[in-house]
């Protein structure tokens, strides 16, 4: 594969239909974006300036290596039974600075920044995360297999889960 | 208890008549801007508070920022290895001293005008000293940092005080002492903060983080969905060993206790059904080798959640915890977790360790999360003052006085046991402290 105007298309289509999805809850079709050993990983804050860099022997926020971790969240937000996700905050996600920065084989790296913006019982919230991806090929469907985001923000009120992301 | 009875208005506040069958709070000591301003001043400046973790001070110059009520502090590691404190606050005009949480220097310069301040405490430098003081008789001495009263380091649980009058450190933490040794001496080389942490906000008063740490009685509804969560992931993927995660103590009736350990200080702990999930369950055999049967026991059968007066929880279970808590006003708070691990740990079980704690313990995971949602409801529904009471009765006809039998096999003496986790006497004790410093602290 090569950087082209098609590539490019298909993966700005398939960032912003992810974050799409999150936000009109569509939480299966979320996750089937994600390749089955697909890492999701949040990292935390190992001082003012950097994230933790070794997700296995680091505290994250969040760290999946693979794609059962969404389904547990997803499964905790239809259980209807946490306190945190009843009500569910309302979330719109702001995706922008798309851009591919490397091409090996049948992976793609890809990088965006996100905006969210999120109501509930704390009122309106506004959360900002720079996104890494690698992406996959898989039998010619476009594929996350690697998402990163860094939270910017600390001090965080309020619950934060896969829609707050 | 240093001081004298002063009639500020607070006794009334905590209705203390075990005799009779009641123990309750005003719900006020969470509500009211005035009493949250007293707490300050004659809890947290007149006693022992929490600082940080020795493994956050690892070298000479080594620092990290805390706070001792409205007292910023700064925590320093000296050339000889001892720790000291000073307030963070320069000289001069007051500007903080330290440019980060925590990192490592070889002075604390302050970064609007220059003053310089040795790891000791000693102003010195002073930028344009002769041209601003002269040179004859001038002595800089008189601007050395102002240190903490009192600096005292538990096992590597670094505390410190603004007062001298307050008793020794081993003293001060009493039978809470043993749960922490319950910790420490899970490794020869005792315990490290692991890299990373998280700080959240909540909505609520202080003293509702310390008293849902060491709830048992809400862990059967509020974590029954992260009991079903991770019950539907084993089945789903079929884990193993160290990836599945204990849930047996959060759903099922399991033998558990309380224990008011005194001087505010509380404990709870569940009987672990699966103990061999447990990161710490890999040392078994050393643990069996060099500690007590009884300490052992302690160590990989029983979840252990502590809480030290007034803003320290230490957690033992699946994963380990530091969870600090810093007021900031009758209806804020600002929590900061840390993952504390054994020294040595294989990667395996550190990696299990942490997975476990972000599963569970951060305003990012699935239990912690849900916490804070009832935390923050509970701190709303108590602004209702025409019902006024929060009801502590739970347990109090059936708590034994002194130490039950697994206190006394492990050598601590709580001044009350419980024979559930569920039950509520041991809060007794946490507002009977809360009650004697807020009208017994000296002036």
């Amino acid at each position: 594969m090569n950087i082209n105007q098609e590539l490019n298309f298909e993966v700005t289509h398939l960032i912003n239909k992810e974050t799409t999805l999150l936000d009109r809850r569509l939480w299966d079709e979320w996750i089937d974006l994600f390749t089955e050993d697909a890492v999701y990983w949040v990292p935390s804050w190992a001082d003012e300036e950097e994230t933790v860099n070794d997700p296995e022997t680091q505290l994250n926020l969040m760290y999946f290596r693979d794609r059962g971790g969404l389904e547990d969240r997803v499964f905790r937000i239809e259980s209807r039974d946490s306190y945190a996700s009843l009500p569910l905050d309302r979330t719109v996600h702001i995706v922008s600075n798309i851009l591919i920065s490397k091409v090996e084989d049948d992976f793609i790296i890809a990088s965006a920044n996100c905006l969210v913006h999120s109501f509930g019982k704390h009122g309106s919230q506004n959360r900002a995360s720079l996104y890494d991806f690698k992406l996959r090929k898989l039998d010619g469907d476009l594929k996350i297999f690697q998402k990163k985001i860094t939270l910017v923000d600390d001090q965080l009120e309020g619950p934060v889960d896969i829609y707050h992301l | 208890m240093e001081g004298s009875y002063q009639n500020r208005g607070y006794e009334d506040l905590v209705d203390d008549r075990v005799s009779e069958g009641v123990f309750r709070v005003d719900r006020s000591v969470y509500t009211d801007q005035k009493i949250f301003e007293a707490e300050i001043e004659y809890i947290f400046e007149k006693g022992w508070v929490y600082l940080c973790h020795e493994s956050q001070i690892p070298e000479e110059g080594s620092y990290f920022a805390a706070d001792i009520g409205r007292h910023p502090v700064v925590v320093i590691r000296q050339k000889d290895n001892d720790v000291t404190a000073y307030l963070n606050v320069c000289s001069h005009r007051g500007a903080l001293l330290t440019p980060k949480k925590q990192g490592k220097t070889r002075t604390l310069t302050c970064r609007f005008h220059g003053w310089a301040y040795g790891c000791d405490g000693r102003c010195i430098r002073i930028k344009n000293e002769k041209e601003g003081f002269g040179e004859d008789g001038f002595d800089r001495s008189q601007y050395d940092l102002k240190p903490v009263a009192k600096v005292a380091n538990y096992r590597g649980f670094i505390f410190g005080s603004l007062v001298d009058q307050v008793e020794p450190i081993e003293s001060y933490l009493g039978a809470a002492s043993t749960w922490i040794d319950l910790m420490v001496e899970q490794s020869p080389e005792g315990l490290e903060v692991v890299p990373g942490s998280s700080t959240y906000v909540i909505r609520g008063n202080w003293k509702m983080q310390l008293e849902n740490s060491v709830d048992g009685y809400h862990v059967s509804t509020v974590h029954r969905v992260f009991a079903s969560t991770v019950r539907n992931r084993e089945e789903r993927d079929s884990l193993k060993g160290l990836k599945k995660t204990e849930g047996g103590r959060l759903v099922s009736m399991v033998p558990s206790g309380a224990y008011d350990l005194g001087n505010g200080h509380m404990s709870i702990w569940a009987q672990h059904t699966t103990p061999e999930r447990r990161p710490i369950y890999k040392k078994k055999e050393w643990l069996q080798a060099n500690l007590p049967p009884s300490h052992v026991e302690w160590i990989l059968s029983k979840g252990r959640n502590l809480a030290i007066f007034p803003n320290v929880m230490l957690m033992d279970n699946p994963s380990t915890q530091i969870r600090y808590v810093k007021p900031i006003s009758a209806n804020r708070a600002e929590v900061t977790v840390y993952c504390i691990a054994p020294v040595g740990e294989d990667n395996e079980a550190r990696s299990a360790r942490l997975r476990k704690f972000e599963d569970f313990y951060l305003t990012a995971g699935m239990a912690t999360s849900d916490d804070m949602a009832a935390l923050e409801d509970t701190m709303a529904g108590s602004m209702a003052s025409q019902t006024k009471w929060s009801d502590f009765n739970r347990g109090l006809k059936t708590m034994t006085v002194g130490p039950d039998e697994g206190a006394k096999a492990v050598g601590f003496k709580p001044e009350s046991s419980s024979e559930s986790w569920e039950n509520e006497t041991l809060f007794y004790g946490f507002y009977r402290r809360w009650r004697n410093m807020m009208t017994c602290s000296g002036d």
